[in-house]
C-alpha cells in the first residue's frame, strides 16, 4: 500500500475507530493511544489483506482485540450474564436530543462491555448485524439479541440521568422554599 | 410473529433504512406495517437510533490525533538512506574508528560510572563496530523520539541545541534489569559519533544524578550525566570531556 492510500485509509476511519475506543476504554488517552496501535498494526500486517473492501472490518476487529487483549491485564470487569439482563418496557423512550453529546456519551460508556461494543458500532459506523458479528466474531444471532438487550440498558441509563436532573431540580426548588418561609 | 420477536429483530435494522431489501428483517416490517402499536414502537426505535447516531458521531476527535498517527506509522518503517554516499561515509567513519580503537587501545582503570550506564556504554560500543543494528534509522532525530514514544521507549523531551543540529543516524531500544533505556546516535562534524542515552528517572537505581550535567571519563569515553524532570540523559562519545561540552550548550 502506497503512503497516498494509507493516508487516505487513515483520512477515513480514524475518527469513526477513536469514537469506537472512547466507548470501549476508560478516557480519550487510551482510546486515542488504542487507534494508534490499530494503524500500527495496520501498517505492519495490514498488507496481508487481500481483499481491501475489508479493511473496514479489519480495523475495528483489529482495534477490538487489541481492546480486550489490554483489559486482559486491567482489573476485571463486573462479570454480566447476559441472560440476567431483564428486557426493558420498550414504550419507555426517553428522548437523546434533550441530552447533551458528553451525557449521551457517558450513558453509553456505562453499559457493559458486551452489549457496548455492538451498539457502538450499529450507530457510529451504521455497522449491519452481519458486519458486527464479523468484527466482534460472534454469531449474529448473538449480536441481534445484544443489540435488543443493549438499547434496552442505553434507555434504562438514560432515564437515570434524566431522573438525577429532575432531583436536582427539585431540591433546588426545595431549599428555596425553606428560605422563603424562614 | 409476534410482537415481541419482531421488536427483538427490528432493534437489528438501521435507521438510514439500508436493511429494507434484507430478508430477515421482512416478516418483521411486514408486521410492523399491520400492527399500529408495533408500528408506533418501530418509528419510535428508529428516531432513537438516528439521534444517537447524531450524537455519537458529533463526540470530538483530538486535532494532533490524524497527525501524529501517520508519523508514528512513518517512523516505525525501516526507513531507507535518503543519499548513498552518506551511507558510505558513515560506515567508512565506524570502520576506522574500529580500527583506531583498537590501535590506541590502552589499559584503563575503571571510573564511577553506574551498571545501567556501563551497559549503555557496551550496547553504543556494539552499535559502533556494526556487531548490532538500529531498531530504527533516520538522519531527522525528531522521527526518531515519535518512533521511540510510539514504541513506548524513553524519549527525550527536548534535545540540547547544539545536538539537536546535528544529523541523527538511528536509536536502539534496550533493557537494564528490565527497565528500557533507549539510545540515539548523531553523526558529529568532524567525523565521529555522539550519542544520547536516556532512561526514566524513577527507574534508575541512582538518585544521586542533579540537572547539573556529571562528567565521567572512562578509557576512550567521555560521558556526562544529567537529570531533567523524571528523565536521566547520558550523553557519550569517544573523545575527551572538552569535545563533550560542547553538545550540553
Amino acid at each position: 500500500m502506497s503512503e497516498i492510500d494509507f493516508q487516505q485509509l487513515v483520512d477515513r476511519y480514524y475518527a469513526p475507530l477513536y469514537r469506537f475506543a472512547l466507548s470501549l476504554s476508560r478516557s480519550e488517552v487510551d482510546a486515542a493511544d488504542l487507534t494508534q496501535q490499530t494503524f500500527f498494526l495496520w501498517a505492519s500486517k495490514g498488507n496481508q489483506l487481500r481483499d481491501r473492501s475489508k479493511a473496514r472490518s479489519w480495523l475495528f476487529t483489529t482495534l477490538y482485540r487489541e481492546f480486550l487483549s489490554r483489559r486482559r491485564h486491567e482489573v476485571c470487569f463486573p462479570k454480566v450474564e447476559l441472560d440476567d439482563v431483564r428486557e426493558q418496557e420498550m414504550s419507555i423512550s426517553p428522548t437523546v436530543n434533550a441530552f447533551d453529546r458528553a451525557t449521551v456519551l457517558q450513558a453509553l460508556r456505562e453499559v457493559e462491555e458486551p452489549f457496548r461494543a455492538p451498539l457502538t458500532l450499529f450507530y457510529l459506523e451504521q455497522f449491519s448485524y452481519q458486519e458486527i458479528a464479523d468484527v466482534l466474531e460472534v454469531p449474529a444471532g448473538t449480536v441481534m439479541s445484544r443489540l435488543s438487550r443493549g438499547k434496552a440498558l442505553l434507555r434504562q441509563r438514560l432515564l437515570s440521568k434524566k431522573e438525577v436532573l429532575e432531583n436536582k431540580v427539585v431540591a433546588f426548588q426545595s431549599d428555596k422554599g425553606k428560605e422563603s418561609h424562614g | 410473529m409476534d410482537n415481541r420477536e419482531a421488536k427483538f429483530i427490528l432493534n437489528a435494522y438501521r435507521p438510514g433504512g439500508q436493511d429494507a431489501s434484507d430478508p430477515r428483517f421482512a416478516d418483521a416490517l411486514e408486521q410492523a406495517r399491520r400492527d399500529p402499536i408495533l408500528e408506533r414502537w418501530f418509528s419510535e426505535s428508529i428516531a432513537f437510533d438516528a439521534a444517537m447516531t447524531e450524537k455519537l458521531r458529533a463526540a470530538e476527535v483530538p486535532p494532533d490525533l490524524r497527525e501524529t498517527i501517520l508519523a508514528g506509522v512513518k517512523a516505525s518503517r525501516p526507513l531507507r538512506w535518503s543519499k548513498p554516499f552518506i551511507k558510505l561515509a558513515i560506515a567508512a567513519a565506524l570502520i576506522s574508528m574500529a580500527i583506531l580503537s583498537s590501535l590506541i587501545w590502552h589499559e584503563t582503570r575503571r571510573a564511577p560510572l553506574a551498571e545501567w550506564q556501563n551497559q549503555a556504554l557496551d550496547v553504543v560500543s556494539s552499535l559502533v563496530r556494526n556487531e548490532s543494528s538500529f531498531d530504527a534509522q533516520s538522519h531527522n532525530a525528531d522521527e526518531l523520539l515519535v518512533w521511540l514514544r510510539a514504541n513506548h521507549a524513553p524519549a527525550a523531551q527536548k534535545l540540547p541545541d547544539n545536538l539537536g543540529k546535528l544529523e541523527s543516524i538511528g536509536c536502539k531500544t534496550f533493557s537494564w534489569n528490565g527497565i528500557p533505556v533507549s539510545v540515539i546516535c548523531f553523526m558529529r562534524r568532524d567525523g565521529g559519533l555522539i550519542h544520547l542515552v536516556t532512561m526514566n528517572a524513577s527507574a534508575a537505581s541512582d538518585r544521586a544524578i542533579r540537572r547539573k550535567a556529571n562528567l565521567v571519563q572512562r578509557g576512550d569515553w567521555s560521558t556526562a550525566t544529567w537529570r531533567e524532570g523524571d528523565i536521566i540523559y547520558m550523553l557519550a562519545l569517544e573523545g575527551s570531556p572538552d569535545q563533550l561540552r560542547t553538545y550540553l550548550l
